[in-house]
């Protein structure tokens, strides 16, 4: 009896595969001349749809069996069952792995090329995005589908502030980073009494709101033309640039007497960003230990009995939310430095949906995760260029997938999992 | 005379939209209402309503098929068919499994597969946008002042009269019906439902099943009306009629209704008077403020928060 | 232990693939970089097989003082952000010519990188006029201006004497800029500007603002944008009876406008460059491409064959591969290309460049119009 209710169950998700996959898959419309035509799709594409469906109806036939199976297999993994390692020795390792990891980050810059150098600092503007959105989401459990508004922000604030009063990267970096703080704080005051999935789609149209804006607003902000000629960082009032561009500076090769070579500025502008995620890093994790960090963790898990212990709700996630805006700013400031050019389709939705990615893949207030998921989800696609092309895809794919067998991501958080154990 | 026309035709643009916004919204009120998530791809599910009934109209095109009925007959099964498939299929592979779990968990699982259901059509059909064809064409004229008349096509007049005739049916369903009845008893207490012997999954998924194939309905619709699809459009149109739901209350099917039109003149008035670049921010800022002053909508109920 | 370990191991492992190698020069590498893959790609795609061929065609013939070409073909998906990741790979490849970028908002920031390490950059498709309006040395293009485009249609449309005109655009770098400049020009002429608006790129509703148009009683409307948004207008205008002719740049001069606005795009008025694949001269060239089976009448097919030529021939005039002796070269001399004479004024921008309107049809040809 139990067998034919699968079956009959098998066969019915393969007819759906079928029907979801035949006419999306098997039949590509395309213009010819002015017609629209049917075309059908290659043989191969024919054997995955089929091979699917297969795959389906035997996997929902031999259900229990196959399920049954994969329990046994996780019984067999020998890190299953692996005691966690002692609270002091891990901690002791973890600092000494950090600290070696920054110290090679430190000198490889200065033995690779001038592309990976600068993939790199494109790796560290989305290690400092991800550690800011990891506050939000992971921590306080406010999910922002906006957070590239305060991105825009960082960089418009830095590309403003020196295209009309000429103000250079330093001073900007913690103007544009307060201003993005302001925006958070002046945004997240009224909205943040929503409850969690109105907040997250309050963010997503803030978000577009800004981006329509900066696109809108031609007079100040060029609209869609964006905003060019942003200088790089100087350090001490050396440029690295082949020529000075501003009156009183020196150039830096000048100035030591070697060679012009482009890759001064590229290695120091990944160092700029090596030192900022690392600040970053280090405050969020101070501020994780601190009792407003406890105090994001403890609304994220119960919100009511949190308020029963007299946090203010709305302070509490204010202060989140705050925090990761801050970071956005410093990442967005970097972020058009490096650019040189800056424009609205650089801050849209799918870039918050990509952060958004790095984090719930990294695992969910885990800080290594979320550094080593960056760091996968910048450079796969650089890897493998075919890849890009269905990069969405697996993205989507693995949050799905994430969230239904592991929610707690790919490097959960630590704390956490030491509280589970120890039974609760 | 002509300001009054004017007004009077942009209202009528406006009331074309918010009717497939509100056919749209159904999805979303109908699943919030029950299992009290928002089903982010649903507006992909829209869309792939809409891919399919123009691939069903381009092979019938293909098979010589010219009788127009028969067309849009089939054309609609199809997309319907296939549509609510896609519903279902949503909600056991990514839905299900993490229901029950914190409220981030399912809402991120949607985000997921909304991305990958865009890019499973952008890799499969291209991202070209693909012109539908028109196959209700013509209309009528009354009113006119100096070079301006006001006029209707019979293309929005179908609209509305789908969108009302699906909507009267689906509250009449809701309301008499077994599943109807036991849809309610779900969206009171799911727990309570299913010790009193209601399969709550196969509900659940039912409700999937009606909204995805309402989708299809204005997937077919507004491809018509509009003229092309892409694989994009899905998306933004999903957002817009998720504010439709929420403007008229989330969980409430008058109010999905009554959202989406006031959603629609909203937009209308807005490009008609203003300009239409700033369509979605009026659209978004709308949705902002009566989520911060009224979060239930108009005609929503209070929820209370439960200890 | 054991877990550190591995996560240097991974550390070390990330770092050395990215570590791309530097190949030796052997001969003339010239970066082509362009999308290859996401939404802009079937326009990337004209560009990579102009480019190929020419250097094709060069190589078979010898190639440039005695040295081959070769390519290094890098994708932007015309995203910013990709554009300067990839405008630093070439750098590292040790390219000194590069054809690209085909988006005005890839181009921009990617040229910042090569004027600064000495790479001499043609783009065969960016119109934005800011990128060679920052006096850059080594930035050139064979392709017209959006503000040389604008006037064009402009001067069509007052010729044609309209009474009352609408300028619409996309908000989008490129259609408010051609825009912006056919409003200029319209009423420096005293024609009456009604109506001058932005859409959202990627609607599908423009019942409203064809009820606009409508009421604003317009006789012409010129669209600044591509032609999704305009088949659709087109379309929309149809059904509510609206009497406007509408015109638009090149980038709707799309046999897709069609499939889209169906026989409401008859009458369409479109500036495009000649069409060069229709030369007498360039047939040779034309019977190659489609010997390979490619389209040779894509917009920037031979506006990159063009600049992997213009490349060869300033080598070989200024008898070197400095990209400053070359820029010289190509800023003093003349040359006879596939898109007609090239010369260049001082930003790089070509002397002349020829846009002509076109009427076009329902069945997706056009006509030149005097």
């Amino acid at each position: 009896m139990v067998a034919a209710h699968n079956l009959k169950h098998a066969l019915f998700c393969a007819v759906i595969t079928l029907v979801i996959s035949w006419p999306i898959m098997g039949l590509k419309l395309e213009a010819v001349g002015t017609q629209i035509t049917l075309q059908g799709a290659d043989p191969f594409t024919w054997i995955a749809i089929g091979v699917a469906a297969l795959a389906v109806f035997l996997f929902q036939l031999f259900r229990e069996a196959i399920l049954g199976r994969l329990g046994m297999l996780k019984s067999l993994n020998p890190m299953a069952d692996r005691k966690p390692m002692p609270q002091e020795k891990r901690l002791k390792l973890e600092s000494i792995g950090l600290t070696l990891l920054i110290v090679l980050a430190l000198i490889w810059p200065f033995f690779v090329s001038r592309g990976s150098v600068d993939l790199a600092t494109l790796v560290l503007i989305y290690i400092m995005l991800a550690l800011g959105l990891n506050v939000v989401v992971g921590l306080a459990g406010l999910l922002d589908l906006g957070y590239v508004a305060f991105y825009a922000v960082g960089a418009y604030t830095f590309a403003l502030l020196s295209q009309y009063w000429g103000i250079s990267f330093w001073m900007a970096l913690p103007i544009g980073a307060l201003l993005a703080a302001l925006f958070g704080l002046v945004l997240g005051f009224p909205v943040l009494r929503l409850r969690g999935d109105y907040l997250a789609i309050v963010t997503l149209g803030f978000g577009e709101i800004i981006r329509i804006l900066l696109n809108n607003w031609t007079n100040v902000t060029g609209g869609p033309n964006g905003i060019g000629g942003i200088p790089d960082p100087t350090l001490f009032g050396m440029e690295f640039g082949r020529r000075v561009k501003e009156e009183g500076n020196v150039s830096f090769h000048e100035t030591f007497g070697i060679a012009y070579s482009g890759e001064h500025k590229v290695i120091f502008l990944y160092l700029i960003a090596l030192v900022l995620a690392v600040f970053t890093g280090l405050v969020i994790r101070r501020l994780m230990r601190m009792p407003v960090g406890r105090a994001w963790e403890a609304l994220r898990e119960d919100e009511i009995a949190a308020r029963s212990l007299g946090l203010s709700r709305t302070g509490v996630k204010l202060s989140a939310f705050t925090i990761g805006a801050f970071f956005a700013g410093f990442a967005g400031t970097v972020f058009a430095s490096k650019q040189g050019f800056i424009s609205p389709e650089s801050f849209v939705f799918l870039e918050s949906a990509i952060i958004l990615a790095i984090v719930v893949l990294g695992g969910m207030g885990s800080q290594m995760g979320v550094i080593l998921a960056a760091i996968a989800v910048t450079i796969l696609p650089e890897l493998a260029r075919e890849f890009s092309e269905y990069r969405m895809l697996i993205f989507g794919a693995a949050m799905v997938l994430m969230m239904v067998w592991r929610p707690q991501g790919l490097l959960p958080m630590r704390r956490r999992q030491i509280k589970l154990s120890t039974g609760e | 005379m002509q300001d009054l026309l004017y007004f009077g035709q942009q209202l009528i643009n406006g009331l074309t939209i918010g009717s497939t916004y509100a056919l749209i919204a159904i999805g979303y009120t109908m699943v919030y209402g029950i299992i009290g998530m928002i089903n982010f791809a649903h507006g992909e599910i829209y869309m792939i309503g809409a891919y399919t009934a123009l691939i069903t109209i381009t092979g019938l095109a293909t098979l010589g098929v010219t009788w127009l009925p028969v067309i849009l007959l089939i054309a609609l099964i199809c997309a319907m068919i296939v549509s609510s498939s896609m519903g279902w299929a949503v909600e056991r592979v990514a839905y299900r499994p993490v229901r029950g779990r914190h409220r981030l968990i399912p809402l991120i699982s949607a985000i997921g597969m909304s991305i990958f259901l865009q890019n499973y059509v952008h890799l499969a059909q291209g991202s070209r946008n693909i012109g539908f064809p028109a196959l209700i064409e013509g209309g009528f004229q009354f009113g006119s002042s100096g070079n301006f008349q006001m006029s209707i096509s019979w293309i929005q007049i179908v609209i509305f009269v789908t969108t009302f005739v699906c909507m009267t049916a689906l509250s009449l369903y809701i309301s008499r019906s077994r599943i109807g009845r036991a849809c309610r008893a779900v969206s009171q207490d799911l727990g309570m439902a299913n010790l009193l012997g209601i399969d709550t999954n196969r509900i659940i998924s039912a409700t999937f099943v009606i909204g995805a194939a309402l989708a299809a309905v204005a997937g077919l619709l507004l491809g018509m009306y509009y003229g092309s699809v892409d694989p994009l459009f899905g998306f933004i149109a999903g957002l817009k009629a998720f504010t439709a739901a929420v403007l008229g209350g989330i969980g409430s099917i008058p109010g999905a209704m009554l959202g989406g039109l006031i959603l629609g003149i909203a937009e209308s008035m807005t490009s008609g008077y203003l300009s239409g670049e700033y369509k979605d921010v009026v659209s978004f800022g709308l949705l902002i403020l009566i989520l911060l002053f009224k979060p239930t909508g108009l005609l929503g109920k209070p929820e209370v928060e439960k200890i | 232990m054991i877990k550190n370990f591995s996560k240097l191991a991974l550390a070390a492992g990330v770092s050395a693939a990215i570590a791309l190698p530097a190949s030796a020069l052997a001969e003339i590498r010239i970066g082509i970089a362009g999308p290859q893959t996401g939404p802009v790609a079937q326009y990337g795609d004209m560009q990579f097989s102009g480019a190929r061929m020419a250097i094709e065609r060069i190589n078979a013939e010898g190639g440039v003082n005695g040295e081959m070409l070769e390519a290094v073909e890098v994708d932007d998906v015309c995203d910013p952000k990709q554009a300067v990741t990839v405008a630093n790979r070439l750098v590292n490849e040790g390219v000194s010519f590069v054809v690209g970028h085909l988006c005005s908002s890839s181009t921009q920031p990617a040229s910042d990188i090569y004027e600064d390490e000495g790479i001499l950059m043609i783009t065969p498709a960016s119109t934005s006029p800011e990128i060679t309006a920052r006096g850059y040395e080594l930035v050139f293009r064979t392709i017209g201006l959006d503000s040389m485009q604008g006037p064009v249609a402009a001067n069509h449309l007052i010729s044609l004497e309209p009474k009352r005109v609408a300028v619409i655009h996309d908000k989008q770098q490129y259609g408010e800029g051609i825009a912006t400049s056919v409003r200029d020009t319209l009423e420096e002429a005293d024609v009456n500007v009604v109506m001058f608006e932005g859409i959202t790129a990627g609607d599908k509703d423009f019942s409203s603002l064809v009820t606009k148009l409508k009421q604003a009683d317009v006789d012409y409307v010129y669209y600044g944008g591509y032609h999704p948004e305009l088949g659709l207008i087109l379309r929309q205008a149809r059904q509510a009876d609206l009497d406007a002719t509408f015109m638009g740049p090149e980038g709707v001069g799309n046999k897709d406008i069609n499939t889209i606005a169906g026989d409401a795009a008859e009458g369409l008025l479109v500036t495009l460059p000649p069409s060069f694949d229709e030369k007498e001269v360039n047939q040779a060239l034309v019977k190659a491409f489609e010997e390979k089976g490619e389209d040779p009448s894509g917009p920037f097919v031979l506006t990159s064959y063009t600049a992997v030529q213009l490349i060869a021939e300033g080598i070989e005039q200024a008898g070197s591969t400095d990209p400053f002796e070359v820029a010289e070269a190509l800023r003093e001399g003349s040359f006879e290309t596939p898109i007609g004479m090239v010369s260049y004024d001082e930003k790089g921008d070509m002397e002349s460049f020829e846009f002509v309107v076109y009427e076009w049809h329902a069945d997706g040809s056009k006509t030149a119009v005097n």
